[in-house]
């Protein structure tokens, strides 16, 4: 990469049609492309797969927050039923695993949630309040009735001019330039 | 795919036929035996072998009303198989429920509160039992009779509606019969839970009729819905290899089952924790017996076998499928799917066998006054011609309903959506 690069997001293609888009994703993927990505105005179903994308890891951070609630509620309820303040209510035992089991499993589903929503703001780099491609005109219409791919800069496949050509080639109709 | 020529497998109908009338006649000639000598156990085979399918069966005709009434995108490929199905619920209820439930024998040996000359653990009998007399609005044999042949009446009706006009479709391809289906299954799905509900008070809860739980119902239609999609799961999993789901079936309808086994094991789970978990806080011994005698020989006070059947159904019904069902890709991989399915189908007769065989005797011997049945039992094997042999007939119905019927429902509205459908 050269001086002139670093100053650049990556460059951005328009498409007109889903299946045009479809197939130049395809194209993309399987010249090995990492950085990139495809901005459409509603789902396309087989994106995930025309794109090469790995499953999402949130499911990941998900279980690792279930785990972690249901632990935090077994010692939620020792600590507190069992062995700051021993107290027998109804004939139980301090501590066993059938009556606190409401609290078990509402901490579970409380932190497994927390996994979920704070792992899909850390794996989408959320918050972020400002983006390269919203000084583009053209990404406006990727809402309304516009495709786009975006190659990045950062990827090591990243040269502006053979980027530039290669999106060409895959039949993309506006090509810009994004700067940082 | 026309109904002039129906698939080369609908043609083995009549060998399920003719092996579920061996069986049945085998079933019942033990079951006769049996209460001739003051024995009940061959009989509830018969019971626990119908309401193995009993309960498929409502679960398949629940899903076939659900998915109607939600108008369920993905189904219509998979409802048909259902809707071939369920003619056989008022069918098994006929030839296995109505039987024991309306001959004398039968009925006072399995329900013991028909029988007033019954001994309870304590040596008085049924027909000196207050706790019987409180309840005898509902337990009495009349209204028990009468109760048994709605049931039959309802969800006779409602098969045969839902496959009329279902069927009615395909020749006419007329999108009417979508809208009255709409309107059926509404209606179908607050009678069919009535219904239900009902059906396991009497066919399961009242055979230890001091007990009662409120939340029996709704336990017995989570048990429903679990083992009819693991049926399903089986079934069109066969049918896609050799049968009419030959290369329709794929990977996003595994998924959508796989979903809603995961949903229906972690339903089950709680409404079998919730029942265990009220009665255990409550500890009214009317209520706590029955898991006693399902957790402690009394005579010894140590863990029954009854303790391990219980252990079993929350490690290997709940915590195995739930486990396994979380990972994507048993949801899609048709081997992974189809194995957790097979564990789900044995955890549900497990569960089954857990609430219908333990009962206590009178045994006047013991200092408790009662001994209870035990699991291991060579009548198992019982159990099992009996699932198999009503299985028989349920696939001999399957198949010559699909044998005079679309296999595939060509005219329905959203057959398309179903056969494209996708994740």
């Amino acid at each position: 990469m050269n001086e002139r690069n670093e100053r650049i997001h990556g460059v951005a293609c328009t498409f007109r049609k889903v299946s045009d888009v479809f197939h130049a994703a395809e194209k993309v993927r399987d010249a090995g492309w990492k950085n990139w990505d495809v901005h459409t105005p509603f789902p396309i179903h087989g994106m995930d797969q025309a794109m090469g994308l790995p499953r999402s890891p949130v499911p990941r951070l998900t279980l690792l927050g279930g785990l972690t609630g249901f632990t935090t509620g077994c010692l939620l309820t020792w600590y507190m039923n069992s062995y700051d303040y021993p107290l027998i209510v109804g004939g139980k035992p301090y501590w066993s695993v059938i009556f606190p089991f409401p609290v078990l499993y509402e901490c579970t589903i409380l932190f497994a949630a927390f996994g979920t929503f704070f792992g899909q703001f850390i794996f989408n780099r959320l918050p972020r309040h400002n983006h390269p491609l919203f000084d583009l005109p053209s990404f406006a219409r990727v809402s309304d009735d516009t495709f786009m791919i975006v190659l990045e800069a950062r990827d090591p496949q990243f040269h502006l001019d053979e980027s530039r050509n290669f999106l060409q080639s895959l039949g993309g109709q506006e090509i810009t330039v994004i700067r940082d | 795919m026309s109904s002039s020529s129906p698939h080369a497998l609908t043609a083995h109908w009549k060998k399920f036929l003719a092996a579920g009338v061996v069986a049945m006649a085998v079933l019942w000639y033990f079951a006769c035996v049996g209460v001739a000598h003051h024995e009940n156990r061959q009989a509830l085979s018969i019971l626990v072998g119908s309401l193995f399918w009993i309960s498929i069966l409502i679960g398949m005709l629940m899903l076939t009303m659900i998915t109607r009434v939600f108008d369920a995108g993905w189904a219509p490929l998979v409802r048909r198989n259902w809707e071939h199905l369920i003619i056989a619920l008022p069918v098994v209820i006929l030839l296995g429920v109505v039987p024991l439930a309306f001959s004398t024998g039968f009925r006072h040996a399995l329900w013991d509160w028909t029988n007033a000359e019954h001994l309870l653990p304590g040596g008085h009998t049924v027909g000196h039992d207050p706790i019987l007399q409180a309840k005898s609005w509902f337990l009495n044999e009349k209204f028990f009779l009468i109760r048994i042949s709605l049931y039959v009446l309802v969800f006779g009706a409602l098969v045969t509606l839902l496959r009329r006009w279902s069927f009615a479709q395909d020749t006419d391809r007329t999108a009417g019969h979508t809208h009255r289906l709409h309107a059926v299954s509404a209606v179908g799905i607050p009678l069919s839970a009535v219904t239900l509900t009902m059906l396991a008070f009497d066919c399961l809860m009242a055979l230890s009729y001091h007990w009662f739980s409120t939340m029996y119902g709704v336990w017995f239609f989570a048990l429903s819905i679990r083992l009819a999609l693991a049926v399903t799961v089986i079934l069109t999993y066969k049918l896609s290899n050799g049968g009419w789901l030959d290369g329709l079936l794929n990977q996003a309808h595994r998924h959508v089952l796989g979903c809603l086994m995961l949903a229906f094991t972690v339903f089950w789970a709680y409404i079998s924790f919730s029942q265990y978990f009220l009665i255990y806080t409550a500890n009214i011994p009317e209520e706590t017996f029955w898991y006693n005698i399902r957790e402690i020989d009394a005579a010894t006070g140590l863990k029954s076998e009854w303790w391990s059947v219980s252990m079993y159904l929350i490690f290997g019904f709940f915590l195995l499928p739930f486990l396994s069902l979380l990972f994507y890709r048993t949801k899609i991989v048709a081997g992974r799917l189809l194995t957790v399915a097979w564990i789900i189908v044995m955890g549900g007769l497990v569960d089954l066998w857990f609430n219908a065989l333990p009962r206590q005797v009178y045994d006047k011997s013991t200092p408790e006054g009662f001994v209870v049945t035990p699991f291991l039992t060579s009548s198992l094997f019982l159990d099992l011609l009996a699932i198999a042999g009503f299985g028989a007939i349920v696939f001999a119905l399957f198949l010559s309903s699909a044998a005079k019927n679309e296999t595939i429902p060509v005219h329905d509205p959203r057959i398309l959506e179903s056969i494209n459908y996708h994740e």
